[in-house]
């Protein structure tokens, strides 16, 4: 317990979120009897998920910002629509289409962020009117039909890297993809930890950093034996390769970019963040701009995924979404979230979708299961916030987020802090 | 000097060896406290010495059987179990910020969770009868229906008292009561207060304000890190505010403001016939034709009472972030500028700590570092990419130079206390670089000795040959710390006084009358 | 730079034991049962997956039972799954049949045409695929399609409509309204189309009026089958329309939207219309006997699922299933060989007969 402990800095709830993920996948695991971690089922996770991640990417930066967006199913289904139609009654190419899609979803996504942050209308209010028009506009242009799209088109859905180089009985790309993941993870903890000792911040043990590395690098490692052995013909899927690299952009974009920066400050508290320089408005219409684009990215993927565009695209959507991003550990009343914590919850709901299908759980108690981890998850970071803890995602992400930070390092006692906050109060 | 005393008054409460730990830290040791009927009982200490925590254990916040020792009131050993098991026994608590619905009536209010009721429904005609008599027991003339938010911050904790009357209040507590108010509502409450001790009610009051505390109080409780140090009786020990201080920080203060040599410059910034109207009302001007100017290496104080227009001048001139803009010029080393939004007050020099610190000055959400460095991203940036490292070195700086008490500069702000919070607001305006630095209540809420602190701050801004303009409704604090000192009454400028000749006296006649502008 | 070294070479031996964990590589192909159709045959356990659209009337959920009960005790291992919460959940769901190997995967698709991705899964897997009741559409990978004739039922839905009208008023012109099923079922356009056979040609010369003007399928479609949807536009259409007119007929694809135009044309206070049907389920049977709906369409599950599981032991035993249309169901990429069930018409005249051998309804019509 003590070892943990210091593995993962002062207490081991922050990690709630991962433990319980990985708890989820070990007993699927053994509940199915071992199906669960086969690179056929591992590829079919990330392919049948990675629009809701991605959708949770941008909802994550809405939710921090202080809104919410419902109209992403209806954008998605709208955009997927539109560019299904451009491809097949216009013959323009596939990658002309995919511009067109995300122009498509910037311009819907100028219009939602206009009456939001230049006219003052709760997102809800926009976002829930954008639900109901973009629904709508997406029935009239389809005609309530499917419609489907070109087959290089739907590479972008269920694509794979291709196979190429010497014939070693794995897929050498996702192999490749791998090792250099490894890398990169190597390559920052060590950074961290030079910027660290260099700045004069806490570092902690080394026994700590290698153990984090070794376990980091063996579940990476352990992915990429499970995409690289796939059935000939699979791999790393096109799909979760778009939404790493979202990933990798946006995590960069929220923690590190000026505008990341003023997205929190904006969500944690919009008045002080004016009195001190931050452009609000400006940036409340790129968060929501920002979500149309994704949203129309991920319609994309699914009409690709789908094989064609259908009159019932994205319902729901915005639900798995939003419900993904509070697993993830944002707050309702905004500033807090993180993207990577998103894509963890977002990840818990798919494992948990696929284990129960696995074990022929009907739809009707996968939905009941799924709402009520919803809201125990979210209670138990309540009651750790009412406990004076941080978020488990909040804490936990900032760690890795943040190099100057020293990684590991032994927090406060969140008890001593919370009295400490008590005290505080006394003015 | 310690407590001796008379035990001619029946003691109504006493707190015996209240001893209160969160895992980790002992909040309270040890703590006992004696209550006479029918006094005005203080309790003074710096910033997270323990007082609300004692208060808190006292109203049952934190329940019986979450504290060692006793309760004893009259004469019984009590074991509240929340606050409503404490009211119900007539200790009643007003917090500083206050718990009224603004939506809701003076009327509504009052009777909250506590409405007369004939079978079950309403009954209106009785409530409007006992909130008017209640409301005249605490000298409010105010129409019951008229809505909280529509009455000043004053008269709503006169709200906040007659709802404790109305609950049959034996024991009165009052956290910070004066703290949003301006001198004349203060000293109505503090009127109010010796009343109420007239008709028989004990009141147990925390504040900063020492000279009000010295006025009113029949005993004082110094409490110094979760230790109740002494217990002084005021009238028999013949206390004073250097005595109280003394007992709170466990030493003497040789002065309550650091020692400044000014070295005043030339004029470099200044504002011409300056209007401004309110936000919703258009007609009606928050700023009249107001002219100041501040040159620099200088100190400038703005005094008013509550709601004289000082913020509002303040804000409208930092980047028009209060009010509609209406006419007016503003000057920076002789060059007009105009400032329409906030970006453009920072990059024209200008910086602005507001008084209200939760609400308007800090993200509760961030740690140190991210504020420290939030009002001025680029200056760490590359390309608009942050460099975090760079970042922490800049937090580190300041913590260091300004002494903030903290782990580390990852620590959330909401975990700091409200000077140590100010350190990094502070620190976070010093990053801009500014030319003016405009300090609305710099210190509020803050401790004796953070205070001492924050004043040292500001003289050295100064120093350094930048302009700084203090808010404050403390005129001590104004005469202590300004090299000039202008009054506003009623959103117009009504003087300007020399160090030299400003004094308390000379700037409440100022402050109080809409006498023309020197 | 020691604790450096340390870190490297710590994760350099994780990754090069959790290769060599894995020196054989990725699974020959083949080493599945890799065949289509019906020349190898399969374990007699073999997993079978059937993947059901919306649980929205009784017969999905009777399908549900049957399929658990008849594979089962043929059995098999059968996963019998909804996608109630769209395509995205059926896409899914199918996706989780073949990582559990099913050798068979029934498909009653909730869109035909968006499941391409995971059948070309599937066949790759080596499974056979079977279009229950709902032909999969743009795919080369669908074996065989088993349902009842569906252009038939509407033929005999158009024509019960017009024999229905003309039993209570000899001769017109009557006026009718039209309701269609689900956009995003394929077979919804096929039961209107057939119906219109029937149809189109009075509505040129006449004899019927559709006062709304409402006649193509994109008009009359009701989303997703909800009984709302169609009670809500047939309201409009009441107000709309039919203030003095009077209403004779309502071709309705189905009985839940039979009894949704029932009851809003009682709450219009209007008399009832002669309406069609289709399903058999329990409501209408009792609504037919009370001499309210006109007609339905006997296509019993039983039947359907039965030859269904008929397919998966000749797929077992290695046969090559029975069809008997191998021409009519284009799905633009291939033609589906078929086996096409006949649908019965009830009414009022023959309801006592019809479900003499249904357990449900047998007992109500006696």
């Amino acid at each position: 317990m003590n070892a943990l402990k210091k593995l993962f800095g002062g207490d081991t709830r922050q990690f709630g979120m991962i433990f319980a993920l990985v708890a989820l996948i070990v007993l699927f695991q053994w509940l199915t009897g071992g199906i669960t971690l086969t690179p056929g089922n591992v590829i079919n996770l990330f392919n049948g998920n990675s629009y809701i991640l991605i959708l949770a990417i941008g909802m994550v930066l809405v939710i921090i910002a202080g809104h919410i967006d419902l109209s992403v199913g209806s954008v998605a289904a709208f955009v997927g629509m539109v560019v299904a139609i451009a491809m097949r009654e216009w013959h323009i190419p596939w990658f002309l289409a995919i511009l067109l899609g995300l122009g498509l979803g910037a311009l819907i996504g100028a219009w939602q962020g206009m009456w939001t942050a230049y006219v003052g209308i709760p997102a809800f209010i926009v976002t829930l009117a954008g639900m109901l028009i973009f629904r709508g506009a997406q029935q009239f242009v389809g005609q309530s039909n499917s419609i489907p799209v070109p087959r290089e088109f739907q590479y972008i859905g269920a694509g794979y890297l291709p196979e190429i180089g010497p014939a070693t009985g794995y897929n050498n790309l996702t192999l490749l993809l791998g090792l250099a993941g490894v890398a990169f993870v190597i390559y920052s903890e060590v950074r961290r930890r030079r910027t660290a000792k260099a700045l004069g911040a806490e570092v902690s043990e080394t026994w700590v950093s290698v153990l984090r590395l070794v376990l980091i690098c063996a579940a990476i490692l352990y992915a990429t034996y499970l995409f690289a052995t796939g059935r000939p013909g699979t791999s790393f899927p096109i799909p979760g390769l778009i939404l790493a690299v979202m990933v990798l952009i946006y995590g960069f974009v929220s923690s590190k970019t000026v505008v990341g920066r003023h997205v929190y400050a904006v969500g944690g508290n919009r008045h002080a963040a004016e009195l001190s320089g931050v452009k609000s408005k400006k940036i409340n219409f790129l968060v929501m701009m920002n979500m149309s684009i994704i949203a129309g990215l991920a319609g994309m993927i699914f009409v690709a995924r789908s094989t064609s565009a259908g009159p019932s695209d994205g319902t729901g959507w915005e639900l798995d979404a939003i419900a993904a991003v509070f697993i993830g550990g944002a707050a309702v009343t905004g500033g807090v979230g993180t993207v990577i914590g998103s894509i963890i919850g977002g990840l818990v709901m798919a494992v948990l979708n696929n284990g129960l299908q696995l074990l022929s759980v009907g739809a009707d108690w996968q939905s009941m299961i799924k709402g009520l981890v919803l809201l125990v998850a979210v209670a138990i970071d309540v009651y750790n916030k009412s406990q004076g803890r941080a978020s488990i995602i909040g804490l936990m992400m900032k760690n890795f987020n943040r190099p100057s930070g020293a990684p590991g390092t032994p927090l406060q006692p969140d008890e001593v802090t919370s009295t400490k906050e008590t005290i505080s109060r006394e003015a | 000097m310690t407590s001796h005393t008379t035990h001619t008054d029946p003691v109504i409460l006493e707190m015996r060896s209240i001893t209160k730990e969160f895992p980790g830290v002992k909040a309270l040791s040890e703590v006992s406290l004696r209550v006479k009927a029918g006094e005005i009982h203080a309790i003074c200490g710096e910033n997270g010495a323990g007082k609300s925590t004692l208060m808190k254990v006292l109203s049952g916040v934190y329940p019986y059987g979450s504290y060692d020792g006793d309760i004893v009131y009259q004469n019984e050993v009590q074991q509240f179990k929340d606050i409503r098991a404490s009211e119900a026994a007539g200790i009643v608590i007003i917090h500083q910020e206050l718990a009224l619905i603004p939506e809701l009536s003076i009327m509504e209010n009052i009777f909250l969770g506590n409405e007369p009721t004939k079978r079950g429904v309403i009954n209106w005609a009785e409530a409007r009868l006992r909130s008017t008599e209640l409301l005249a027991r605490v000298g409010l003339r105010e129409d019951p229906d008229t809505a909280i938010k529509e009455i000043g911050v004053g008269k709503q904790q006169l709200v906040e008292i007659a709802k404790s009357l109305n609950k049959s209040v034996k024991i009165l507590i009052l956290d910070e009561p004066t703290a949003a108010l301006n001198e004349s509502d203060s000293q109505h409450l503090l009127d109010l207060m010796l009343g109420l001790k007239g008709k028989g009610i004990t009141s147990i009051i925390i504040s900063h304000k020492l000279n009000e505390i010295e006025q009113i109080a029949d005993s004082i409780t110094i409490i110094r890190d979760g230790k109740a140090i002494e217990t002084l009786d005021v009238k028999a020990d013949g206390v004073d505010e250097d005595r109280i201080i003394k007992g709170m920080v466990g030493r003497a203060l040789e002065s309550r403001f650091p020692d400044h040599t000014p070295k005043i410059g030339d004029v470099f910034f200044e504002v011409k016939n300056w209007n401004v109207a309110h936000p919703q009302i258009q007609d009606r001007l928050v700023c009249k034709n107001s002219n100041f100017f501040v040159r620099r290496g200088e100190i400038v104080g703005f005094a008013g009472l509550m709601g004289a227009g000082r913020t509002e001048l303040a804000r409208s001139v930092f980047g028009r972030s209060y009010g509609h803009f209406v006419s007016g010029k503003v000057y920076v080393d002789g060059r007009e500028v105009t400032l329409k939004s906030v970006h453009q007050a920072i990059d024209a020099g200008l910086g602005y700590v507001t008084e209200d610190r939760k609400s308007l000055g800090l993200n509760l959400l961030d740690d140190i570092k991210t504020t420290t460095v939030s009002a001025n991203l680029e200056k760490i940036s590359k390309r608009s990419v942050v460099d975090t490292n760079k970042e922490f070195e800049v937090a580190e700086q300041y913590r260091k130079s300004l002494r903030t008490k903290a782990p580390s500069v990852e620590e959330g702000v909401a975990k700091l206390s409200g000077g140590n919070q100010q350190k990094v607001v502070l620190a976070k305006w010093m990053f801009t670089d500014p030319e003016l630095l405009i300090l609305d209540e710099p210190t509020r809420g803050i401790d004796v000795g953070a205070k001492y602190e924050i004043y040292g701050i500001i003289q050295q801004l100064a120093n350094q040959g930048k302009g700084v303009i203090v808010i404050s409704s403390e005129l001590p604090e104004l005469l202590g710390l300004s090299d000039r000192i202008y009054t506003i009454f009623e959103g117009a400028i009504t003087g300007v006084l020399d160090k030299e000749e400003a004094s308390q006296e000379s700037l409440m006649k100022l402050m109080t009358s809409a006498r023309k502008a020197a | 730079m020691r604790m450096i070294g340390k870190a490297g070479k710590a994760a350099a031996i994780a990754a090069i034991a959790a290769l060599a964990l894995t020196a054989c590589g990725r699974a020959e192909p083949g080493t599945s049962s890799g065949t289509t159709g019906a020349t190898g045959g399969f374990a007699q356990d073999s997993a079978i997956g059937v993947a059901l659209p919306k649980k929205t009337s009784e017969n999905w959920v009777l399908a549900e039972k049957l399929f658990n009960d008849g594979l089962n005790s043929a059995g098999f291992k059968p996963t019998v799954q909804f996608a109630n919460n769209g395509v995205a959940e059926q896409q899914n769901q199918i996706s989780a049949m073949i990582a559990k190997g099913a050798k068979v995967i029934i498909v009653g698709a909730l869109d035909g045409s968006q499941l391409g991705t995971q059948l070309q899964q599937a066949k790759d897997a080596g499974a056979t695929i079977i279009a229950y009741d709902r032909l999969l559409l743009n795919t080369a990978n669908v074996d065989y399609y088993v349902a009842y004739d569906n252009f038939k039922v509407g033929e005999l839905q158009g024509q019960a409509l017009l024999d229905g009208m003309k039993a209570k008023k000899p001769s017109g012109p009557y006026n009718i309204e039209l309701l269609a099923g689900s956009p995003d079922d394929a077979n919804a356009k096929v039961f209107f189309d057939g119906a219109m056979k029937v149809l189109k040609p009075k509505i040129d010369d006449g004899t019927l009026k559709v006062l709304s003007g409402q006649t193509t399928f994109e008009k009359a479609v009701t989303q997703d089958w909800k009984a709302e949807n169609a009670q809500r536009r047939m309201d409009t259409l009441l107000t709309g329309s039919y203030g003095t007119a009077s209403l004779d007929g309502v071709l309705s694809p189905n009985d839940t939207l039979a009894r949704a135009v029932i009851t809003s044309v009682k709450a219009a206070g209007k008399p009832l219309p002669v309406i069609t049907g289709q399903d058999s389920e329990e409501q209408s049977v009792k609504s037919i006997l009370a001499g309210e709906q006109y007609s339905t369409i006997n296509k019993d599950t039983r039947k359907l699922v039965e030859h269904a599981i008929v397919m998966v032991k000749d797929l077992q035993a290695g046969k090559t299933p029975e069809v008997n249309d191998d021409k009519s169901y284009n799905n633009t990429v291939k033609t589906v060989p078929a086996f096409l069930l006949p649908p019965v018409i009830v009414t009022a005249a023959n309801v006592k007969t019809a479900y003499v051998d249904d357990p449900v309804l047998g007992p109500l019509t006696k």
